[in-house]
C-alpha cells in the first residue's frame, strides 16, 4: 500500500538571534509512505492512482511515540471513578490490596486493556511495554490476557511484554510462573526492589538474570529502592550480569536511587550503567516525596531514559493521562526547559532517541528508508509541540493510518 | 423570567467501604436560578418540564474557580508561537522583557482577551491580574487590560493589580501607580523589596503609603527566598499593626515560606492568620524550587489560593491558563491521592468553597447561593482533581459563557 503524505511541514534547521536559537526552520514536503518505509520525500509528488492521500494542511511530521512503562493488566481505567486507599505499610498495603483486588477485576481485565491501548494510540504511540502481574493469585492469567490484546493490535503497532512478579520473585515464590509466562509470550523479565520486597537482594537479581539467560529474554526491572540501597542494588545487578555474562537489553525502571545520589557515586554509576548499556525509563514524577532522576545528566552521559506513564488510574495512584505530549511538557517544567532548543531536543524521551533535528540542529529525520511511524501535529516545531501541548490529528504507524482526530488548525496561533 | 437547570449532578454525601476507601455519593437535581441565584434546588423528577429549562445531562456542577495569580498583559497568545530565552537571573529577565514592552504594548487588548477566553474556557469566572506599570509603558497595559476585561464583564470579575514589575524605588514608579489606582487599577502590587528595590523597608514604606492614601488592598510579589523573604513579610505584618492598615494584604510566590524551619513556618502561618492575610501559589515545581507549606498553612487557617501566573510570555514558554489542572498539580506534588484529600484540594480554586465538607457534609450549593458553576462530566470532584476534564462549562451568575 502507499500513502502518500501532501504539504506536511517538516523541521529543517535552527533559527538564530545573536546567537541563540529562538526558533525552528520548517519547510513543507510531500512524503511518500510504502511498505511501511518512507519512500520518498519531496518538494511536490505526484499523486497517482494506487495512492492513499492524506491532507496534510501544513501540519508537523513528528516521530511517534513509544509508550516504555505501563501496566495494562490492572487499571481502573475505562471502568468507574475509584480514588486510592491512604498507604499504611510502604509497597506492602498495595501488594496485599492486589490479593483480593486483582481476582476481582478479572473478569474485566481484558476489556480495560483494550481500552487502555486504544487510548495509547489515540495519544500518538506505535510502541507499548506494558509490564503484566505474575503473582500467586493470579498466576499467568493477566500474561494470557496481555498476550492476546496486544496481539490483536499488532498490525496496527510494536509492543513488549514484561513478566512483573509484583509480589516480589523471591518473597512470593513465583520462579515458576515467571518460567511459564516466558513460554506464554513475554519478552523480558521484570522484577522489584530485590531488598525491600523480597529481602533478598543478591539472590533475587540472580534468579532474575537466571531466567532471562535460560529463555533469552530481555530484563526490565522496578526498582524504588532509595539512595544508597538502590545504588547497591544497580551494582549487585551489574556484577551479576557479568558474571552471566548477559548480552541481551537491560532496563531499570523509575531507578528512583538515581534521583537521590549526587557526585561521586551518581557520576560513577551512571559511567557504569553506560558501559552495561543499560537504559532507564521514568515517569517523571513530580511529588515532593520523591525527587526526578537527573533525566538530561544521564541521557548526556551515555544512559539512555525513555517516558512511561505507568498508570492511566488504578489503586496506586489517581492520576495519569496517557498523553506523552503533557509528559514532556511535565518533564520540561520539571528541569525548567523554556528556550527552543532545549524544549525542542526533549523530544527524544517520548521517541526512542529520534529527534527531526539532532543536537547539531541538522535535519536527521525523516530520511528515505526509516521506519514510516510518525505523528502530524497543529504545531510549527517540536518546542511549540511540547510547551503548548498541540493536538495530535494523525497517527502513523507501520506505514498506514491508525488513528485520526478531526481538530481545528491553529498553526502557530496555537 | 427564572431558568432551570435539569438534571444536574451534585455530591450528597460519602460511604466508607469495607476496604477502607471512601466514595462520594452523588443524585441529580433540578436547580431554578433567578437574578443570577440559585432559587431553589429540587430531585430530579422526569415528570417536571418547565420552561426555559436546559438539561443538563447528569453533567457534575463544581463551583466556578477563581484564578488568583495572572498577567492578562504579557501573553503572546494570539501571536505565534515563541519560546523564551534562557537568562543568568532575574535582572537579565528584566531587561529583555522592557526591550518588548512598547511593541507588546500595542495589541494588549487583542493578547488579554485571548488569554481571558482560554481562562474562562477552563472554568474561572475571576481573575486577579498583575499588571505592569513600569518606566516604559507607564498605564498602557492597564488601558489595554481594562477594555479586555470589560468585554467579558458578564461573564468575568477582576482584581486588577498596578505591579511595579520593573521596582518600585525608581524613576517616578509611585505616581505611576497612584495614576494607575485613579485610572481602574482595584489593588497595589509589590515586588521583591529586598531583592529588587534593595530597601525593603522603605519600599515597603512607600507601598504602605499608597495603599493607604487609595484605601485598596495589596499582592506582593515575592520570590526573595529563605530568610530576606522571611523577614520581608514579617517587616509588612509589623507595618499592618502599626499603621492599624485594615486592607487587605496577600503574598504571592511567598517561596521563602517554604525555605525556613517548621517552627518558623508555623510561627509565621499564626500570623498571616491574626492578619488575615492570604498566599497565592503557582505550585511550581522545577527541581530546585520549595513552594510554601501549603498544608501547613491551611492546618493553620491561612488562605491560599492558586494561580497559573503569566503563561506563553517571555518568562514561560508553558502553563495553559486551566486552574483545574492547578489543582491536579498540588495533588500530585503532595500526594494527596484519596477521595477526600482530592475533593477538599478543589477549595484551592474556587475560593475556599467545595461541596461537601471535611467529614462528608454537603455544603453547596445552597439556595441563595451565586449561580455561578463549572459542570464537568466527572462523576465527583475528586476524579475532576485527579483526572481533570477536557471539557467544562461556565456559567457565571445564571449566564452560560460557551
Amino acid at each position: 500500500m502507499k500513502l502518500l503524505i501532501k504539504q506536511a511541514q517538516l523541521e529543517t534547521g535552527y533559527q538564530y538571534e545573536d546567537g541563540f536559537i529562538m526558533g525552528t526552520a520548517i519547510a513543507p514536503f510531500d512524503i511518500l509512505i510504502e511498505d511501511g518505509q518512507f519512500k520518498q520525500i519531496e518538494t511536490a509528488i505526484e499523486v497517482e492512482s494506487d495512492m492513499e492521500v492524506i491532507e496534510a494542511n501544513g501540519q508537523l511530521l513528528l516521530p511517534s511515540f513509544r509508550e516504555m512503562h505501563i501496566h495494562i493488566d490492572k487499571t481502573y481505567f475505562s471502568g468507574e471513578w475509584k480514588a486510592p486507599i491512604p498507604i499504611t505499610k510502604g509497597i506492602l498495603t498495595r501488594i496485599e490490596e492486589e490479593q483480593i483486588l486483582l481476582p476481582k477485576q478479572l473478569p474485566f481485565a481484558k476489556e480495560r486493556a483494550i481500552r487502555m491501548v486504544e487510548h495509547l494510540i489515540a495519544n500518538g504511540h506505535t510502541h507499548i511495554r506494558s509490564h503484566c502481574n505474575v503473582d500467586p493469585q493470579i498466576g499467568t492469567k493477566h500474561i494470557d490476557i496481555t498476550v492476546e490484546v496486544l496481539a490483536s493490535f499488532k498490525d496496527q503497532i510494536t509492543y513488549e511484554i514484561v513478566a512483573f512478579p509484583q509480589h516480589g520473585l523471591i518473597r512470593s515464590a513465583v520462579e515458576p510462573l515467571m518460567r511459564d509466562a516466558m513460554e506464554k509470550g513475554a519478552t523480558h523479565v521484570g522484577g522489584v526492589d530485590p531488598a525491600i520486597v523480597d529481602r533478598a537482594t543478591h539472590r533475587s537479581l540472580d534468579t532474575m538474570i537466571q531466567i532471562a539467560k535460560d529463555y533469552d529474554k530481555h530484563i526490565d526491572i522496578h526498582l524504588h529502592d532509595r539512595d544508597t540501597l538502590g545504588e547497591h542494588e544497580f551494582h549487585v545487578m551489574m556484577d551479576l550480569l557479568q558474571q552471566h555474562d548477559f548480552k541481551n537489553n537491560v532496563t531499570i525502571s523509575h531507578a528512583i536511587a538515581l534521583s537521590d545520589l549526587q557526585g561521586e557515586s551518581l557520576e560513577k554509576l551512571t559511567k557504569r550503567l553506560a558501559s552495561f548499556n543499560i537504559d532507564v525509563t521514568t515517569t517523571v514524577p513530580i511529588g515532593q516525596n520523591r525527587s526526578t532522576i537527573p533525566i538530561p545528566y544521564l541521557y548526556e552521559n551515555g544512559v539512555h531514559v525513555s517516558v512511561g506513564h505507568d498508570s492511566l488510574t488504578d489503586h496506586w495512584s489517581p492520576f495519569g493521562t496517557g498523553d506523552t505530549i503533557q509528559k514532556l511538557n511535565v518533564l520540561i517544567e520539571r528541569f525548567k526547559f523554556i528556550d527552543e532548543y532545549r524544549i525542542s531536543q526533549s523530544l527524544k524521551y517520548a521517541t526512542g532517541g529520534i529527534t527531526p533535528l539532532n543536537a547539531e540542529g541538522q535535519q536527521v529525520w525523516p530520511k528515505v528508508g526509516d521506519a514510516a511511524n510518525a505523528l502530524l501535529v497543529d504545531a510549527v516545531s517540536a518546542a511549540h509541540t511540547i510547551a503548548r501541548l498541540c493536538p495530535i490529528t494523525t497517527v502513523i504507524s507501520k506505514g498506514a493510518v491508525i488513528h485520526q482526530e478531526n481538530v481545528e488548525l491553529k498553526g502557530a496561533y496555537r | 423570567m427564572s431558568q432551570w437547570l435539569l438534571n444536574v449532578r451534585l455530591e450528597t454525601g460519602e460511604q466508607l467501604h469495607e476496604d477502607g476507601s471512601i466514595q462520594t455519593t452523588t443524585n441529580l437535581f433540578h436547580i431554578e436560578i433567578n437574578a443570577g441565584q440559585i432559587a431553589q434546588i429540587t430531585v430530579a423528577d422526569t415528570a417536571f418540564q418547565p420552561e426555559n429549562a436546559k438539561d443538563m445531562q447528569g453533567q457534575l456542577a463544581l463551583p466556578a474557580f477563581k484564578e488568583m495569580h495572572n498577567h492578562l498583559d504579557k501573553t503572546y497568545l494570539s501571536l505565534p508561537w515563541k519560546a523564551c530565552r534562557t537568562v543568568s537571573g532575574l535582572e537579565e529577565r528584566l531587561h529583555y522583557e522592557s526591550l518588548e514592552l512598547s511593541a507588546l504594548a500595542d495589541n494588549c487588548e487583542q493578547r488579554a482577551s485571548a488569554m481571558i477566553e482560554k481562562i474562562l474556557g477552563f472554568g474561572s469566572n475571576h481573575i486577579r491580574t498583575h499588571v505592569n506599570i513600569d518606566p516604559y509603558i507607564g498605564l498602557k497595559n492597564l488601558e489595554g487590560v481594562l477594555a479586555a476585561l470589560d468585554k467579558y464583564k458578564d461573564y468575568v470579575t477582576a482584581d486588577i493589580i498596578a505591579f511595579p514589575q520593573h521596582g518600585l524605588l525608581r524613576d517616578d514608579v509611585p505616581n505611576l501607580l497612584r495614576e494607575a489606582l485613579r485610572h481602574g487599577a482595584t489593588m497595589l502590587g509589590g515586588l521583591d523589596p529586598g531583592g529588587i528595590d534593595r530597601n525593603i523597608e522603605k519600599s515597603l514604606q512607600t507601598t504602605m503609603d499608597i495603599a493607604q492614601e487609595f484605601s485598596v488592598g495589596v499582592d506582593f510579589h515575592l520570590h526573595d527566598n529563605g530568610h530576606l523573604g522571611y523577614y520581608t513579610i514579617d517587616k509588612w505584618l509589623d507595618m499592618v499593626e502599626e499603621k492599624g492598615f485594615n486592607g487587605k494584604t496577600d503574598f504571592s510566590h511567598s517561596f521563602s515560606l517554604g525555605d525556613v524551619t517548621v517552627p518558623e513556618q508555623i510561627a509565621m502561618a499564626k500570623r498571616l492568620k491574626e492578619h488575615n492575610v492570604a498566599i497565592m501559589s503557582t505550585v511550581p515545581f522545577n527541581l530546585g524550587r520549595n513552594i510554601p507549606p501549603i498544608d501547613l498553612l491551611t492546618e493553620h487557617g491561612v488562605n491560599v489560593h492558586f494561580g497559573c501566573d503569566g503563561f506563553y510570555d517571555s518568562w514561560s514558554p508553558y502553563g495553559s491558563g486551566d486552574i483545574l489542572q492547578k489543582a491536579c498539580t498540588f495533588a500530585d506534588v503532595t500526594r494527596k491521592i484519596t477521595e477526600r484529600e482530592l475533593r477538599q484540594s478543589l477549595g484551592y480554586i474556587t475560593n475556599g468553597i467545595t461541596p461537601l465538607d471535611g467529614e462528608g457534609q454537603m455544603q453547596w450549593p445552597r439556595a441563595g447561593d451565586e449561580a455561578s458553576f463549572v459542570f464537568v462530566p466527572s462523576s465527583c470532584s475528586a476524579e475532576a482533581v485527579a483526572r481533570p476534564p477536557k471539557k467544562r462549562t461556565l456559567m457565571n451568575k445564571g449566564k452560560f459563557f460557551n
